[in-house]
């Protein structure tokens, strides 16, 4: 997550929650409530220490929306670190998204309150963000007796959690929207373990990459890294139309270039191999500016460029969550040592053949990343770390309450494939309801027919293409993200959507379908509905 | 959850046998996407604009007119045809974007003759016709893969592979260049690998080998390959890239007078599009070049007769050329076997009738089409021919001889296809 955007986040934040985090409260004591009208404030601690928040309207109707939210570091980033330095963590709670007051008013115009919790622990914490929000679902409703139905709903690892919450508990919600969901954690890594690995073996061989030190030695080592990452980027985008390598290259990476293939050629082929998705905020691959480059800026260009974007936005994030669950599980947890990466970009590479350099640049540097490659050594995991990394929480995809998703297709964070499994499981489930059915009909003579409890919402990015140009042809970066892109990049109007649906299926047990939900999506922006839109999945589950 | 007794079962599914009897007993109503009682709408994403279209980009025109003359005599089954195109400038990420919109918002039946390796499977793999049921008929790339019906399982290819057209090259400088030195331009993608695998499996040796990268032709590239060529004393020069490639290097030896006996693939050999490059005629002058279809100027083909007649009306102007014919032979198959999926043709009886019928399928190619229930692979083979100082390709001898081969192993033979008249007034039957 960008400083801007992490800067943004919390100030929205502190908008809702400013006033209520002041008053002073001891760990699982009954929430303390300011009382006011129209909205009445309530802040706490649960017993494991995480600070919530409650904000009920004075007309409450008895729904309450909980929502998760997304990934915090759980270390402090010194200012010096490019894009996040000087993020302090926080556990600020979070009872809307961002603080988002278009969100609010929904809820509170229809007397419905929300809250959040700022969680015990920061960075990857399913397992106790669950167990919080169990809690936390408890003291509301002691607090508010009249409490009916529970909605929940989250952002990022928020949408883990909600998820999770749901799987386990779902008697405890009537409605689930996890957004811009993670995947579990083993295939979130596996990404960003493939991109940093590859960075070190060609851009630059003292990145670590995972595999950090315990304690302030390991801090270290990953703001190190941090800046190696930020600085080789730097030196890609400086280098992109000549296709220089960074001077800090390894042995392997200068012989690729002494070979001709460019370094922008290499940069795709990781970001392809790692699954990052080749639109980005900025880039489609699909526009180019008037005059010589119009086709080749889309064909061989633009997608490395989209690489390179979505590369950074990842990068910081890549460092952090495996540092951190490296503490968690006690070893480094990637292990590259089987993955065949030619397999991982059988497809890609005719697709992205142009920008690519051709076959033979192609497998120069597969041969480069390639096992048999001493020059590029694999990643050796500790077995019993993954094993601790594995045993941390999982969902399965199983689908108890009505559920709504909604994510980015070009989200290079949590990629639009962490939807896109749960809704194969759903396939699956929803399948073998149908064949329960049916088996219950030849017995009872009774037909009762499952009802579908999923709603899927992609983000598209602008088919027509987004990227823009001056006038002497280079691309503007300073526009905002297109939609689809970034990280959990969605309106108000979206989201606003999104809550609306979510309350009407807590209350009904329904989701709506056909021609009203998609006219709602379309006019919210850019949400589509299609059951037969595939987004691929995360490259962990096509090693 | 909604309880559905046995005895509303049983009605609900009297009430769908009954529309079902409806539905075959009123043609006019069809249900299928695409598909109403007066029109069956088909879509293509091509490039239509920017430095790859040239060429390519008259295959929806042809098509057209072919559609506009089928429609003027009744269309299929009274339905007229109507095809929307959409440019994705050679781009796989605009043909993905494109195609989507054709799919979700022009809600077409099938897709037609989609051009470019990348951009099908680009498609292939973004957009999901196999899983979507979406019919992509006659793609217009010689890539193996696609005949694969796991894999692509609404695809259909049409242009013979790539493998089996180096293999009938490789037969023929066997026959007629043994001992020569033989250069080979190739495109380093999927298309140069195919190209490849069937020069290895015809036993070709090459003197030099120069890859391009797709995207990176044009004179300055052409002067380094005809450097690489003129080092290594190649006799004969193998072309087997896109349009642009061969008309750059035409055109850099034609200025730096370097004249090789040439051999052109078919995908960059269309010589209209090779001379409106600027590259003169005599350039290819007795260079060899292969077909699947008949010569475009053989009037006495009743196919080129009548589709040369149907575009000199519908384009005035436009020279009938091999891009032309591809487009109205695709269109000409597509309405044969809208016409053989029925009465109210939907997509799973299309992909059902060109898995049985479609190697039945009248068309003017001079080889067989090799559909059926395990393979989507298109036309087997090639005639040869030989460019006239006009720059027309013409059959070696005055008489097409073709050769037919597969994309694995088999042997490189004369065919003995002998292709089944034209349906009366070229129109399906």
């Amino acid at each position: 997550m960008r400083k801007q955007r992490l800067v943004a986040l919390l100030s929205a934040s502190a908008l809702v929650t400013g006033i209520i985090v002041s008053i002073p409260v001891a760990a699982n004591a009954a929430p303390a409530c300011d009382g006011k009208s129209p909205i009445q404030s309530c802040v706490g601690v649960t017993s494991d220490g995480a600070p919530y928040s409650m904000m009920v309207p004075a007309n409450f109707n008895g729904t309450v929306a909980l929502y998760s939210h997304g990934y915090r570091y759980n270390i402090d980033i010194p200012a010096g670190i490019p894009l996040i330095g000087g993020y302090k963590v926080t556990n600020t709670p979070e009872p809307v998204p961002g603080g988002n007051a278009a969100v609010a008013q929904y809820f509170f115009s229809q007397g419905i309150a929300v809250m959040g919790s700022g969680f015990a622990r920061q960075g990857w914490n399913p397992d106790s963000a669950i167990a919080t929000n169990v809690e936390l679902i408890g003291e509301f409703k002691a607090k508010f007796p009249t409490t009916t139905k529970v909605v929940a709903w989250g952002s990022s690892l928020g949408g883990v959690i909600t998820q999770g919450l749901a799987e386990k508990y779902p008697n405890l919600i009537s409605a689930a929207a996890p957004m811009c969901m993670a995947d579990n954690i083993a295939p979130q890594l596996t990404g960003a373990g493939d991109f940093l690995w590859g960075l070190k073996v060609l851009f630059d061989p003292t990145i670590k990459g995972g595999n950090y030190s315990a304690g302030a030695a390991g801090n270290a080592e990953a703001y190190g890294d941090l800046v190696k990452v930020f600085t080789i980027m730097g030196k890609l985008q400086a280098a992109l139309a000549t296709g220089a390598w960074p001077d800090t290259s390894s042995a392997t990476g200068k012989a690729l270039a002494a070979g001709g293939v460019p370094s922008r050629s290499a940069l795709l082929l990781l970001g392809l191999m790692a699954g990052l998705p080749t639109q980005s905020a900025h880039f489609d691959s699909i526009r180019g500016p008037e005059g010589p480059l119009k086709l080749t800026f889309p064909l061989a260009l633009s997608p490395a460029l989209a690489i390179l974007e979505n590369g950074t936005n990842a990068a910081a994030l890549a460092v952090l969550a495996t540092q951190d669950v490296e503490l968690q599980a006690g070893g480094a947890i990637f292990d590259n040592t089987k993955t065949d990466y030619a397999a991982r970009i059988d497809t890609e590479r005719v697709i992205f053949n142009a920008a690519l350099s051709g076959n033979t640049v192609i497998d120069a540097l597969l041969g480069a990343l390639s096992a048999a490659n001493p020059g590029a050594p694999r990643a050796v995991g500790n077995a019993t770390a993954i094993a601790k990394m594995n045993a941390l929480h999982s969902n399965t995809g199983k689908i108890n309450v009505p559920t709504i998703l909604m994510t980015g297709v070009a989200d290079p964070i949590t990629p639009a494939g962490a939807s896109q499994r749960v809704v194969n499981a759903y396939a699956e489930q929803f399948a073998n309801e149908k064949l329960a059915a049916f088996a219950a009909y030849k017995t009872t003579r009774s037909y009762v027919a499952p009802v579908n409890k999923l709603l899927m919402l992609w983000n598209m990015t602008p088919s027509k293409g987004y990227t823009t140009f001056t006038d002497a042809g280079s691309p503007i970066t300073t526009t905002p993200a297109a939609s689809g892109t970034n990280h959990c990049n969605f309106t108000s109007a979206q989201l606003v959507l999104v809550a609306k649906t979510l309350v009407s299926a807590g209350l009904t047990g329904k989701l709506p379908s056909g021609g009203p939900i998609v006219s709602a999506g379309r006019k919210a922006g850019n949400l589509v509905v299609d059951k037969d839109f595939y987004a691929p999945l995360l490259k962990y589950y096509n090693q | 959850m909604k309880a559905l007794n046995r005895r509303k079962l049983i009605s609900v599914s009297a009430v769908l046998a009954v529309a079902s009897l409806t539905a075959t007993a009123v043609p006019a109503n069809a249900a299928e996407v695409g598909v109403s009682s007066s029109v069956i709408k088909l879509g293509m994403t091509l490039p239509m604009t920017g430095a790859a279209s040239l060429g390519y980009n008259k295959i929806p025109g042809a098509a057209k007119a072919y559609f506009d003359y089928l429609n003027a005599n009744g269309g299929v089954n009274g339905r007229k045809i109507t095809l929307v195109v959409k440019d994705d400038r050679y781009v796989p990420t605009e043909a993905v974007a494109r195609t989507n919109e054709l799919i979700l918002k022009d809600k077409v039946m099938a897709l037609l003759a989609p051009l470019g390796t990348a951009n099908v499977k680009a498609v292939a793999s973004s957009v999901n016709p196999g899983r979507r049921g979406v019919p992509v008929l006659f793609v217009n790339t010689g890539f193996s893969g696609f005949a694969d019906v796991k894999k692509y399982p609404t695809t259909f290819a049409i242009l013979p592979s790539y493998i089996m057209e180096a293999k009938i090259m490789g037969q023929y400088i066997k026959e007629n260049f043994a001992g020569k030195k033989i250069g080979l331009l190739y495109q380093d993608d999927d298309f140069g690998s195919d190209a490849l695998a069937g020069f290895q499996t015809a036993g070709v040796n090459f003197a030099v080998k120069v890859p391009y990268a797709a995207g990176s032709q044009g004179a300055a590239a052409a002067a380094g390959w005809i450097t690489k060529f003129k080092a290594a004393e190649a006799d004969v020069v193998i072309l087997f890239g896109v349009s642009s490639a061969t008309s750059a290097m035409l055109g850099t030896a034609a200025v730096l007078k370097y004249a090789p006996q040439w051999m052109l693939g078919s995908v960059g050999g269309d010589a209209t599009t090779i001379k409106l490059t600027g590259v003169p005629a005599g350039v290819l002058y007795n260079a060899i070049g292969f077909s699947p279809v008949p010569a475009t100027t053989d009037m006495n083909d009743e196919y080129i007769k009548l589709f040369s007649d149907i575009y000199a009306k519908a384009v005035p102007g436009s020279v009938f050329d091999l891009n032309v014919l591809l487009g109205m032979n695709t269109a000409f198959m597509t309405a044969q076997a809208l016409k053989a999926a029925g009465q109210n043709p939907t997509r799973k009886s299309l992909i059902a009738v060109l898995k049985t019928k479609g190697a039945t399928l009248a068309n003017s190619a001079l080889t067989p089409v090799g559909y059926s229930a395990n393979s989507h692979v298109g036309l087997t083979g090639y005639w040869i021919g030989k460019y006239s100082p006009a720059g027309d390709l013409l059959p070696v001898g005055g008489t097409y001889v073709t050769y037919t081969t597969d994309s694995g192993s088999g042997a490189v033979v004369k065919s003995t296809y002998k292709r089944p008249a034209m349906p009366a007034k070229g129109l399906p039957n």
